[in-house]
């Protein structure tokens, strides 16, 4: 063959390749396996013919390579320069589903304590009255163990009223320490407004250990109330009574709407109630065996409802029940 | 209850200012709902326009028949002359008088001095109601004599006060009381404590009172006090305005009293018509089966053996505790009264008060147990006001009862308080914080309790607790050591929030409905014997069909791809007195079966677990269309339940959190790479493509690592009655590369397989 004027019809084919599949086909022709060098090569015989054949392919395969990334480069500039999007134009539609907000500060709730070292229990449901109202120390003739307040099943069986029977059952069947939390379903024969559902939920939280303080109940439901409603509230404390605690404390947070100077919301006070709390009873720690001499400890029991008002501003609870996918899908 | 300061501030001299007196009782003591200015402005000097005046003459006006022109002396050394509309009064009376100038809560611009109807009137004469002291506007408030013309009248009226809102926690029923606030303000706050000291009235004309108490423990304490010419009528103007800031209506001086008393200390009191009881007898017993009473609200109450009478021996004359029968209720005609100041057992009076659905300011101190020694102050006070306000005398008295509770001793260690309130209080500082809450503390700290915390202080911590609620705005905010913790969720709390996220993921979102339901599939779900509504009876057993009813809402809503969830418990009768509570997630979702199916894959995969169903009919589902797997079912929702195509499913969390691998184990699955082939067999259309996978398996073994069925045909190239199956296969072994002949002969193998059990043919 003659090797040179096939390298110039080569060359020129290659120059001439505009897109690459002319390029491709450029390849084929001149480097392919029925390409006259190939076939030249096949044939060849002695060495010196053999380099310049090989010479002269490496020389075409290089020169296609070239123009081959030369053509790419200037097809990724073109695109580069004249493809646009409108970048304000909605994206391909993902379906997203939403958690309810009260499963959203439920999980909060949990993560908050769980960075502070508590355990998360799952109380029961239907309790006895033993765990609901005995063990919690409620005393004969207090309101909430008359049917007019409390859901019965029997005599001796109800729906809670509250998490607290948790707080029984778990020192029943572990020594201190004892640092859980407990959330849930509750009940009361509350008739559905503004602010009561018969079904609401609780956060329970006990700590039983040596050395137990108001002080250190008060410190945890402040960095509670911090990490719920924001570094910048301020938390108040006042005594309270509730069967299972003494003494009992009932916790308010500063108003997040006036800053604590006085709104509606908070009814001029500048302070909102957020949860009753106090130290644990000793007569729950007979009810369960602990020694009461040397263990102290803290209770709280707080509404998740509570918590969704104030930090979403919900103006009604039966909405929290109404499963609207508007206002499911708002949080 | 209502507390006008300035009545307070007469049992109790303190420093502080109204906010600092209600700052202190809400931490340490009650609940200030909130604190209520009333009467007129106290600014710009106004309460000085506001005088004692005396009325020197009274005479005709001129020119207005309803007017009458008055000479006033207000101090002033000349009288003023102010035209009056009202006639309850005559020259010689004290009245209050507004000068002009003064802002009065009904005007809008400052009284001035005008001419009425050609008279000159330089001030005007006050009936209550334009003060803010009572609802009365009949007349004008005609004052004690003796109050020096010219006085402040702020001095004789509070016509400027500040109202506390206070409601207290059930076991300080003590504080339902002026001398119980005033003894907390004092004690918190340093003040003096003066309590009122009733002078009582000594008997006159002694008669023998006869009370006779059947059931003590129903009444521990029954004090029966008589009176004779009892002059019934309006009470004082300082008494009237006492309870109208109060919140009390005044009645009658007599009923005034009880109710003015029952204020003072707490401990209710109530005044019959003599006359109308047979011989003038108390009998307190149970109420006879069948009994009633017209109590003095007008209605006719029936009667519960349970419930606590007041009787005259022959029929019920009261409602112990609650109220008073209309028909020995005090009248205007009522001239001889007998005074009850008793004490009730607070449980059984709770019992009959929320049986009839009747609360009066006296059930409410009684259901909360009032101490039985105020009883004797109450009747002192009240006798000594009977006397000086209604004329009458005090003619005869008894008190029965079985002894009264010894007070509480406890012991009490200051170190203690301070260990548990992380805060420490000197000795001295407790022992005065006691002192001053009427606690008797010996030198070695046995702490006598006072009789009107008998009930609720009973040990060392309820001590404490008096000592914590008096420092509470100083304890010192700390966090627990926290030694030996472990905060973390337990596997099953893992996976619940897995569920809960792979479900949002799939794009469902989370519902919330009642565990109480109208209805459920289960005929032994549990029922409640006494539910609020029929729509909240029964604890359900599955939560599907409350999200059917979710889902309804949303397509009314107008929502077009409603798809939802929840993760609740159900209740399961167990046999045992309480149910096997079982964490169920359900969901409901618009596209039938494959859209329900396709979130349980999803729901599966993230759990590391393969999804395998059979068929199984299922009451909330398409008989063609439903499924059961080893934890719940799923399936299309039955056509009847919800308009349009749905799919549901419901799993019972534990069973399949159970099957959940606690850990993967890592396998190779890179270095020998998968070979895979697609085959399509042509089967009767009753058979189940799962089918034909699982004996793909099993004919295959461990190396068909993926089979996945990826298309379905039906037509004219399979002929009718028959379908063809695509299916991906995936060949892989962890020691080595498997070659497209071995592929192919496992292939083979499997087809031959179909063959066999399915009448399976290979499609070309």
């Amino acid at each position: 063959m003659d090797a040179q004027a096939f390298e110039s019809a080569a060359l020129a084919a290659i120059a001439a390749a505009a897109t690459p599949d002319e390029i491709e086909r450029v390849r084929v022709e001149y480097l392919g396996r029925k390409s006259e060098l190939k076939l030249a090569l096949r044939e060849v015989r002695d060495r010196e013919t053999g380099i310049v054949l090989n010479t002269l392919r490496e020389r075409l395969e290089s020169a296609i390579d070239a123009r081959e990334a030369g053509l790419a480069r200037a097809e990724l500039d073109r695109r580069l320069t004249e493809e646009r999007a409108d970048v304000t134009m909605p994206g391909t539609p993902i379906r997203r589903g939403h958690l309810h907000v009260i499963t959203q500060i439920r999980r909060e709730v949990e993560d908050i304590f769980l960075g502070l070292g508590y355990t998360v229990v799952d109380g029961r449901e239907v309790e006895t009255t033993r765990y609901n109202f005995d063990g919690l120390n409620f005393p004969a003739g207090h309101p909430t163990r008359s049917p007019l307040h409390t859901l019965f099943l029997d005599d001796e069986t109800v729906l809670r009223t509250e998490t607290s029977p948790a707080q029984i059952r778990t020192m029943e069947t572990q020594e201190p320490p004892v640092y859980i939390v407990s959330l849930g379903r509750c009940y009361r024969r509350d008739t559905p407004d503004a602010t009561h559902t018969p079904t609401f939920h609780q956060a329970e939280g006990l700590v039983v250990d040596e050395g137990i303080t108001l002080g250190d109940l008060l410190g945890t439901l402040e960095y509670l109330c911090k990490a719920l409603f924001g570094e910048d509230r301020q938390t108040d404390f006042r005594i309270h009574h509730f069967p299972f605690t003494e003494p009992s404390v009932e916790a308010y947070v500063s108003c997040h709407l006036c800053d604590g100077s006085g709104c509606p919301v908070c009814r001029h006070s500048g302070w909102i109630e957020v949860g009753g709390s106090g130290m644990v009873d000793p007569n729950l720690f007979d009810f369960v065996g602990y020694d009461k001499e040397r263990y102290t400890g803290f209770a709280f029991g707080w509404g998740l409802e509570r918590i969704a008002v104030l930090r979403h501003g919900i103006p009604d609870l039966r909405e929290l029940w109404r499963n609207d996918p508007r206002l499911l899908e708002q949080f | 209850m209502r507390v006008p300061l300035s009545w307070l501030r007469e049992y109790v001299t303190v420093d502080a200012t109204p906010a600092e007196i209600a700052r202190r009782l809400a931490v340490s003591s009650l609940e200030v709902d909130r604190v209520i200015d009333v009467g007129v402005a106290d600014l710009d000097r106004n309460l000085a326009h506001f005088l004692v005046g005396r009325v020197l003459e009274v005479a005709a006006h001129p020119n207005a028949d309803r007017l009458r022109v008055c000479q006033v002396d207000v101090g002033e050394g000349d009288a003023r002359q102010i035209v009056c509309g009202a006639w309850n009064f005559e020259a010689g009376a004290t009245v209050a008088v507004a000068l002009p100038g003064a802002l009065l809560p009904i005007l809008d611009e400052p009284l001035d001095e005008r001419e009425l109807r050609g008279e000159f009137s330089r001030g005007m004469i006050l009936a209550e109601d334009e003060i803010g002291l009572g609802p009365d506007h009949a007349g004008i408030m005609v004052l004690p004599d003796g109050i020096e013309p010219g006085s402040p009248l702020v001095d004789a009226l509070p016509i400027r006060d500040q109202v506390l809102d206070v409601t207290p926690t059930i076991n300080r029923v003590d504080l339902l009381s002026m001398v119980g606030l005033a003894r907390e303000v004092a004690a918190l706050l340093g003040g003096d404590l003066h309590p009122p000291e009733p002078d009582d009235p000594t008997i006159v004309d002694g008669e023998a009172v006869e009370v006779t108490v059947e059931d003590s423990h129903g009444c521990p304490r029954y004090i029966g006090r008589v009176f004779a010419g009892v002059g019934i009528g309006a009470s004082p103007q300082w008494l009237r305005s006492r309870l109208y800031l109060a919140g009390m209506r005044s009645i009658s001086n007599v009923v005034d009293v009880t109710n003015y008393v029952m204020h003072v200390y707490g401990s209710p009191l109530h005044a019959f018509d003599r006359a109308k009881l047979a011989e003038g007898r108390i009998v307190v017993r149970r109420a006879h089966a069948g009994e009633e009473l017209r109590t003095l609200d007008g209605t006719l109450r029936r009667l519960d053996p349970s419930d606590l009478m007041i009787t005259d021996g022959e029929r019920s004359v009261a409602l112990a505790a609650i109220m008073g029968g209309e028909e020995s209720e005090v009248s205007d005609a009522t001239t001889e009264v007998l005074l009850e100041a008793a004490n009730f057992e607070p449980i059984g009076i709770l019992r009959s008060s929320e049986r009839l659905a009747l609360r009066t300011d006296g059930s409410n101190r009684w259901e909360k147990g009032v101490d039985p020694y105020l009883a004797e102050p109450a009747a002192m006070l009240a006798s000594r006001l009977i006397v000086d306000l209604a004329g009458a005398r005090l003619t005869g008295h008894v008190d029965v009862h079985a002894g009264l509770p010894e007070r509480p001793v406890v012991r009490f260690r200051p170190e203690r308080a301070t260990r548990v309130i992380g805060l420490d209080v000197p000795e001295g500082d407790q022992r005065e914080i006691l002192a001053g809450f009427g606690f008797a503390v010996s030198p070695g700290w046995d702490v006598t309790v006072p009789t009107w915390r008998a009930r609720d202080v009973t040990r060392e911590i309820d001590l404490v607790e008096e000592v914590a609620r008096a420092v509470l705005d100083r304890v010192p905010a700390t966090m627990p050591l926290r030694r030996h913790v472990r905060g973390r969720l337990t596997k099953e709390q893992r996976l619940r929030r897995i569920v809960e996220d792979v479900l949002v993921g799939a794009g469902l979102s989370e519902a919330y409905t009642w565990s109480l339901v109208a209805a459920d599939p289960d005929a032994a779900a549990i029922r409640l014997p006494d539910p609020m509504t029929s729509d909240q009876a029964i604890l359900r057993t599955t939560i599907v069909p409350g999200l059917v009813e979710a889902a309804r809402t949303g397509v009314d809503a107008g929502a077009d791809d409603v798809a939802l969830f929840e993760i609740a418990r159900v209740y399961l009768p167990a046999g045992d007195r309480l149910p096997d509570e079982r964490w169920h997630a359900g969901a409901v979702v618009g596209g039938g079966y494959a859209a329900a199916k396709g979130v349980l894959e999803a729901l599966y995969g993230a759990l590391g677990l393969e999804l395998r169903v059979v068929r199984a009919p299922h009451p909330l589902l398409h008989p063609g269309k439903a499924a059961a797997t080893a934890a719940g079912w799923l399936g299309e929702l039955h056509p009847t339940l919800l308009e349009g195509v749905w799919g549901a499913f419901e799993l019972d969390l534990a069973t399949l959190f159970d099957a959940v691998p606690e850990r993967v184990l890592y396998e190779d699955v890179i270095t020998f790479p998968a070979v895979l082939q697609d085959v399509a067999v042509v089967v009767d259309e009753d058979v189940e493509v799962g089918a034909l996978v699982d004996a793909a398996r099993e004919a295959a073994g461990p190396l068909l690592r993926g089979a996945r069925v990826f298309d379905v045909y039906r037509g004219d190239q399979v002929g009718p009655g028959r379908k063809s199956v695509a299916i991906h296969l995936a060949f892989q072994s962890t020691e080595r590369t498997l070659t497209e002949d071995e592929a192919t002969r496992l292939r083979d193998a499997i087809v031959a397989a179909l063959g066999e059990r399915f009448r399976a043919e290979l499609r070309g």
